[in-house]
């Protein structure tokens, strides 16, 4: 982004494009600390409560003056010709559009910031009788969302409440159980944070990656706030050199509510804990999207080809990122995991297998996994055992990062 | 031999060309199409709390970031 910062700032300047930022993440003063690092003035939209339904970040995307998407997933590369690509072209007006900001926004939310938020408390109170009238989960979760958004620390309690009847009601919808844990972290955090707000935000947080794996917004926000790993993740190890920089500026750091602690830090704050959920199986309910190799290519070798009843076979995996794709390895996340599911009278020495990661942030090397399968005695043919791999990938420099899951089944050939 | 390395050299130039964008966004679970409008959403400003949406910048051309700073 700071890289966009710089490409474009003679088109900000000259006011021919407007630089926008929406958040995804729990504290907003964090991102503004971080603007004011790198020197960047732009508008930014916290969205805490992943409202926009985004599952991965960064996501760059050009708007014309409408308000029409005109690309998506714009990367760094483009931010140089982002002139001819875009701010240069005309673009038609939608068809019957022309009092579109009124027709849009029903007229009530359009003025200043202060008329929005006093038409943003009136629907508070709409949405309360509205939720209360229908008993609907939708009815709740739109209350509660309201009441975060706009009502401010002192009625972050009913969000709570107004989540938790949305979740009596619609036990599986990820998204009520991630906002949900958004909302009781927001309350941990206030002065009004009760002991259980923590581990409530951590079980709800966990729920909704139960609910939808692939979302890497939510699985960031579980490892943010889960028990530190031996490999624990640099969240926000800026902070330290942002505020030395800005001082040095002779400027004053921006507060932060919060300081980043915990998991949120590379540095030993306490002991480590090991993380009971990552010990088993990584997708059990096989709900992780498949990478067929757009981002990582994998090659197999079992040796011997064939193997007798009773022998054993070495299995040898390798993974590589994909070069057409850019695609990187995300150190920042988790290790690279294999799950190995033999089947009955089959073994194998381990059925968890994980590759260390490196120091670096990110890093495009081949990492390599083997295993060894042990034949049972009585077996009269081959068979394909079940292999997959999950793991942290970004796409391209600045580019999406995701968790993708890779099936890798391993033919085992029998015979003498 | 020649046609196909002219067809496969016009489909890279096209790809090169075309708005980078489009085919990039395919297969990464991105909520947002190409030409149609941007979700109208009102979200806490980071400087204020006050209402901001994408509204707020109709007339403009915007590039917009969605992000986090981990």
């Amino acid at each position: 982004m700071p890289g966009w910062h710089e490409a474009t700032r003679q088109l900000q300047e000259d006011g021919k494009l407007v630089m926008l930022g929406i958040l995804q993440e729990q504290h907003g003063d964090r991102a503004r600390l971080f603007m004011q690092w790198k020197q960047m003035d732009w508008p930014l939209m916290v969205d805490s409560l992943n409202l926009l339904e985004v599952t991965v970040v960064p996501v760059t995307v050009a708007i014309d003056e409408h308000g029409i998407v005109r690309h998506v997933g714009l990367r760094q590369r483009d931010a140089a010709n982002i002139g001819e690509l875009f701010v240069d072209k005309t673009y038609p007006a939608p068809g019957d559009s022309s009092d579109g900001e009124s027709s849009k926004t029903g007229g009530k939310e359009a003025g200043d910031g202060g008329d929005r938020r006093r038409a943003a408390s009136r629907d508070i109170s709409r949405l309360k009788a509205e939720a209360i009238r229908s008993g609907t989960a939708d009815a709740w979760r739109a209350y509660a969302e309201q009441l975060v958004l706009w009502g401010g620390e002192r009625r972050v309690s009913e969000a709570i409440d107004a989540y938790r009847s949305a979740v009596a009601l619609d036990a599986d919808h990820g998204y009520t159980h991630f906002r949900l844990a958004a909302a009781s972290r927001m309350r941990y955090d206030s002065p009004e944070g009760e002991a259980t707000d923590f581990s409530d935000a951590i079980e709800h947080w966990s729920r909704a990656l139960e609910i939808d794996p692939n979302n890497y917004i939510w699985r960031r926000r579980i490892q943010q706030y889960g028990p530190r790993q031996a490999k624990p993740y640099p969240f926000y190890d800026w902070v330290a050199e942002a505020r030395d920089a800005i001082s040095a500026r002779e400027e004053e750091p921006l507060p932060l509510v919060v300081e980043p602690a915990g998991a949120e830090l590379t540095s030993p704050q306490r002991e480590f804990q090991a993380d009971a959920s990552e010990v088993g199986e990584p997708d059990p309910g096989g709900k992780v999207t498949r990478d067929q190799g757009r981002f990582i290519e994998v090659e197999k070798v079992v040796v011997p080809e064939k193997v007798a009843p009773g022998q054993s076979v070495r299995v040898h995996l390798e993974f590589r990122p994909n070069e057409q794709t850019g695609t990187h390895w995300n150190n920042e996340a988790r290790e690279l995991a294999v799950w190995i599911d033999p089947p009955e009278g089959w073994q194998v020495d381990r059925r968890r297998l994980t590759v260390p990661i490196p120091r670096e942030r990110i890093s495009d090397e081949p990492r390599r996994v083997e295993f060894e399968v042990q034949v049972p005695a009585g077996a009269e043919k081959g068979v394909r055992l079940p292999v997959y791999a999950v793991y942290y990938v970004c796409e391209d420099i600045d580019g999406t990062c995701l968790y993708r899951r890779h099936d890798i089944p391993v033919r085992i050939e029998v015979g003498e | 031999m020649f046609d196909r390395a002219l067809v496969a050299g016009g489909l890279l130039a096209a790809l090169l060309l075309m708005p980078a964008t489009t085919a990039l966004a395919q297969g990464l679970d991105i909520p947002f199409e190409v030409g149609q409008p941007f979700p109208e959403l009102s979200l806490p400003s980071a400087e204020d709390g006050q209402p901001l949406s994408i509204r707020d910048f109709r007339g403009k051309k915007v590039v917009l970031h969605v992000f986090a700073s981990w």
